[in-house]
């Protein structure tokens, strides 16, 4: 919910305002630093047992090379309670699977990453999430009242803390929309989530339109991923005179033989519903 | 309450001490000007050929003692004639003076030879700016809304975050450290439409004054400034209407003698109508905002006058169906003016003010509202106990109401649950006494104190923490986080929850070196005991103010400054150079993605933390001829530190200094006024300032199938340089003398070269590309205007 309040006064000033233009900006160019994406999600009906980690590298913010793949790592997840160890293989391209992971709702795991004679280790609990009700469509009940958005209904459990990772790509977009929500202000109750697209003639967004197929994925997540995610996408959105002061996001994969080169990323353990929309 | 009673005697007894003293014979009365039978607040008024002389106070009031004799008295003011009179100074009198302002013509505009002395050189008084209104309408501005806000801009040591961006910040200091009074109420907010325009209405104000340093022991509460503006008491002599039509909004204004001439009254309204012009052209989102200024006064008989003024201001904004947002201020004034002798000038006044904002969220079926309020009740003295000392003394107390949030769902079926986060109260008081002391003929001295005490009171619960640390630094993964709340300790209705005092020494010196030069220095201490919370690169109109209490000290502002002060070519020029050093303790900063939003424990999200801001100052004004103007140079450097303290850690930035985002290295202005002919008068702004700090990112990363940027040091990158020019023209047609309408047309162009100075640099990916771009936000390109002004 507090996002409205974010893009509320933007929104004002993006409209009294006229100009936007992209110019050449020079940055600082911070010292390379290990990415870890591991997203052990287990979607709920299946056993959850292809995981797979990505490693690869910082580059300068305006690189546009994209090969930073890291091989050679090993990678470890291991099941707090039983002592159980996953061992993830090295495909060689930044990507390391399991076929053998075994989920537990609630059960805490730890991840240990061996890079360059460093080791990197995050413990995080398995977020179990709650279904879907509905996927269904509308134009009222988004930004633009004229817009179609697709809606995800779902009830937040009562008498306890929740906390939302929504996944949307429209099939043929390059990039995926990220969103979260904390239930602080909507605890128990249903809830109903859209997803809209503006129409913007520079980027050729288009708006969504029958026959568009939208996939949504609903994630639950910690209290402490839900900090690290809300951040990361304010920052990504960009930071505008009313956003926040971006800061050096720090994940949960610290550095145990040398602190300050902690890696970025996360290691998040949790359940997700998939699910896909065609607009009629 | 008694400890208040002993203090009250305490004066009383200084001030029967005093009194005996006096054996020479006072002088007293009020300045007018002419025309509208406004009092004049800083007209100069002394015995020719003394040292004895005063200025007016806020009230037009003035008051001289000298010994018997045969004297020349004169009277002037900034851009008014002077007024001679023979006085035989041989008993107490009363003389009440009328000044007529300089007519239009230009060959009246010619620099008059006996221009009285200057007693600004002597006076103790630094770091102070006063600004004319008719000065600040002349200036070029965006969109011809002509705004005090931006004008005091030019001024050195005032900058503010850039257009679009609502408040200002003196000599390094942030937005919330300025004191702004409305006819002495409080005013928490400055701005129309999130910063483009300022909430004053230039018809409605007689005058500005500034107070970036050297505060005076009378007011109190806030570390870096002072902004004082006083509306018009309304013009007591004829009706007459003013007005003015521009592209934003339109302004009317009333004013006319009351009472059988007894008083007067004045009531401005301004409305913009931008909005009904998109609803025309079919847009569905508008922004609009209005304005009302009240004043009346009463004159009771010689010596007791009543007024009553008030403010009400709104914004509005509508994003289609989606969102709302309304938010504004609204303040009201008693006063009571009342002489108790030649010598002894009071005022007491009670005054209200609320702030509130307003959020519908249309979409999601609630709304959001929050607000401030206060009452104030303050009684200030005026003691002009000889030519050579004069005292200021008082009291006031301001009890405040923070409503820091509440939520609404506005429909049954809204998924949002109704929420009210805590409301706050407090009381803060203040006690002062201040003396300006004319010790020889070249050196005066202003000393003073204030005592100001805060209190904060129930009812409301206090969140207890576990080792009392509401945020703790967790050292494995190097990040601040949220204490552990460990129940909570529930005060009762006036239960104290914290209480401060502290003592305020101000003091400061002239010292004139020759007829046409001083130098000053000063130290102000000031206490500041509310806080607005803002982590947002600008402050908002949703920002809230938070009282100091349990979790947050109240900020100390230790203030020194140095300046040295000139008048040369015949005292048609001068210079004025400050250097200044601050320091503020106890100034908050916020966490690593701190979330201020509906939060009911803010003290989770900072950390106390110290800054310093030292600069050099530069002013050279040209009073008088066809041009007028200034040319204004700041040198400046503003910081902030940050420790973990009592949380651990290393604190914000590995607890090194970092910039604020106030920080300027470089800022100039010139402002220029030239009168062409009887027709034409042309102005012009000139504006360069360094780049306002900001963080950048410093790489980016793969993450979820999106590039995340990784970002460096806070503020340790700058926006580029801000630049621009503006031209206006303000023509003025041949009217005959006799002629009671009087109309102008003045026509702006904003930005003339087209810079597009960037308000912010937004990084993100293009969702086409996938590359990472850098973009560019810029509010005003060149904006040409045009107003006609109208005057019955």
């Amino acid at each position: 919910m507090k996002t409205y309040f974010r893009i509320a006064i933007p929104l004002f000033i993006l409209f009294l305002s006229s100009c936007e233009d992209v110019i050449d900006v020079d940055v600082q160019t911070a010292p390379a630093r290990l990415t870890i994406e591991a997203s052990l999600d287990w979607e709920k009906g299946t056993q959850g047992n292809a995981q797979t980690i990505k490693l690869s590298t910082s580059t300068p913010f305006f690189d546009t090379t994209t090969n930073t793949a890291v091989t050679g790592a090993s990678v470890v997840v291991t099941n707090n309670t039983s002592a159980a160890q996953f061992v993830f293989s090295d495909q060689n391209n930044g990507e390391y699977t399991t076929q053998d992971f075994v989920p537990v709702l609630n059960q805490s795991y730890t991840l240990e990453v061996q890079y360059n004679g460093e080791t990197y280790r995050a413990t995080e609990t398995l977020m179990p999430v709650t279904d879907i009700t509905e996927l269904t469509q509308s134009t009222e009940d988004g930004f633009d009242d004229e817009v179609l958005e697709v809606n995800v209904i779902f009830t937040d459990p009562a008498d306890e803390k929740n906390f939302y990772l929504f996944k949307f790509q429209k099939r043929g977009d390059l990039l995926p929309e990220l969103e979260e929500l904390d239930d602080e202000f909507v605890n128990g109750n249903e809830i109903s989530w859209y997803y809209e697209k503006e129409e913007d003639e520079d980027t050729n967004t288009e708006e969504f339109a029958p026959g568009d197929i939208v996939d949504v994925e609903l994630l639950g997540i910690s209290e402490a991923y839900h900090n690290y995610v809300r951040i990361l996408i304010e920052q990504s959105e960009g930071a505008g005179l009313f956003s926040t002061t971006p800061v050096a996001l720090r994940g949960n994969c610290i550095n145990v033989d040398n602190e300050e080169n902690y890696a970025n990323g996360y290691f998040r353990v949790s359940q997700v519903v998939r699910e896909s929309y065609t607009f009629q | 309450m008694n400890d208040q009673k002993t203090k009250n005697s305490v004066f009383l007894m200084l001030l029967l001490t005093l009194t005996s003293f006096a054996q020479d014979y006072t002088l007293s009365g009020t300045v007018k000007e002419a025309s509208t039978g406004e009092t004049l607040f800083g007209a100069t008024v002394l015995f020719k050929g003394t040292n004895i002389g005063v200025v007016t106070n806020e009230y037009g009031f003035y008051s001289l003692t000298a010994p018997k004799g045969n004297y020349t008295l004169v009277i002037s003011y900034v851009g008014y004639g002077e007024i001679s009179r023979e006085i035989v100074l041989e008993a107490n009198q009363k003389i009440n003076v009328e000044i007529e302002e300089f007519a239009t013509r230009l060959d009246e505009i010619t620099v008059t030879a006996e221009e009285p002395e200057r007693i600004s050189l002597k006076k103790p008084e630094m770091s102070v700016s006063k600004l004319n209104i008719k000065t600040v309408k002349q200036m070029p501005v965006v969109l011809g809304e002509v705004d005090i806000i931006k004008s005091i801009q030019l001024l050195p040591g005032v900058t503010n975050n850039g257009e679009g961006s609502s408040g200002f910040n003196i000599r390094g200091g942030a937005a919330d450290q300025n004191l702004v009074l409305l006819d002495e109420a409080i005013i928490y907010n400055t701005s129309h439409l999130l910063g483009f325009f300022s909430i004053f209405n230039a018809d409605a104000i007689k005058d500005i004054k500034l107070y970036k340093g050297g505060i005076p022991a009378r007011f109190g509460g806030r570390a870096s400034s002072v902004l004082d503006i006083r509306q018009k008491d309304g013009n007591s002599k004829n009706f007459a209407l003013t007005g003015g039509v521009g592209i934003i909004s339109s302004r009317l204004a009333a004013e006319g003698p009351m009472f059988n001439d007894k008083g007067s009254f004045l009531v401005a309204g301004r409305g913009s109508y931008a909005h009904l012009l998109l609803k025309a052209a079919g847009e569905k989102n508008s922004a609009n905002f209005y304005d009302l200024n009240l004043k009346t006064n009463y004159e009771l008989d010689k010596k007791n006058r009543l007024f009553l003024s008030a403010y009400f201001g709104r914004d509005a904004f509508n994003f289609g169906d989606s969102f709302d947002s309304s938010y504004g201020n609204l303040s009201g004034n008693f006063r009571w003016n009342h002489i108790f002798n030649d010598r002894l000038f009071s005022n007491l006044s009670l005054i209200y003010s609320k702030y509130d904002y307003d959020l519908g969220i249309t979409i999601e079926q609630f709304d959001w509202i929050s607000s401030i309020s206060n009452y104030n009740l303050k009684y200030d003295l005026k003691y002009y106990v000889s030519d050579k000392f004069k005292l200021d003394f008082g009291l006031s107390g301001i009890y405040y109401d923070f409503d820091p949030g509440q939520i609404r769902p506005t429909s049954e079926t809204s998924a949002i649950n109704p929420l009210s986060l805590d409301r706050k109260r407090a009381f803060e008081s203040g006690l002062y006494l201040n003396a300006e002391h004319k010790l020889t003929d070249k050196l005066t001295l202003q000393y003073g104190l204030r005592y100001s005490a805060f209190h904060r009171f129930g009812e409301q619960p206090i969140t207890n923490y576990a080792n009392n640390q509401p945020v703790v630094y967790n050292s494995t993964l190097g990040i601040y986080e949220r204490g552990t709340a460990v129940g909570e300790t529930n005060f009762g209705k006036r239960e104290t929850i914290s209480s401060f005092g502290n003592l305020e020494p101000r003091a400061s010196l002239a010292y004139q070196l020759n007829e046409s030069a001083s130098i000053k220095a000063g130290y102000s201490r000031v206490a500041q005991y509310i806080h607005l919370l803002s982590n947002t690169t600008s402050i908002t109109p949703l920002d809230v103010w938070t009282p100091s209490g349990p979790f947050i000290e109240p900020q100390l502002a230790d203030q020194y400054a140095l300046g040295y002060f000139r008048d040369f070519m015949n005292k048609s020029y001068s210079l004025e150079v400050e250097a200044y050093y601050k320091t503020v303790d106890n100034r908050i900063d916020y966490i690593d993605g701190s979330d201020l939003i509906g939060n009911n424990t803010i003290e989770t999200e900072i950390l106390k933390g110290e800054s310093r801001a030292y600069g050099l100052e530069f002013l050279l004004r040209k009073n008088e001829g066809k041009f007028t103007g200034w040319l204004a140079y700041t040198l400046s450097k503003s910081e902030q530190r940050t420790s973990g303290g009592s949380a651990g850690g290393p604190g914000i930035s590995n607890g090194d200094w970092y910039n604020t985002p106030f920080d300027r290295t470089h800022d100039f202005s010139l402002t220029g006024a030239y009168q062409l002919n009887d027709k034409w008068t042309l102005g012009t702004n000139l504006v360069f300032q360094t780049g306002r700090p900001v963080t950048y990112p410093n790489g980016q990363y793969q993450y979820e199938g999106l590039s995340i940027a990784s970002f460096s040091d806070r503020n340790s990158d700058r926006l580029p340089a801000y630049h621009r020019l503006d031209l206006s023209a303000t023509y003025r047609p041949n009217r005959r003398p006799d002629k009671r309408w009087k109309g102008e047309w003045v026509f702006g162009l904003y930005n003339v070269y087209n810079q597009k100075n960037a308000a912010s640099i937004s990084f993100g990916q293009n969702v086409e590309t996938g590359a990472n771009e850098a973009t560019r936000t810029a509010i005003f390109g060149i904006v040409p205007s045009i107003t006609y002004n109208f005057k019955f």
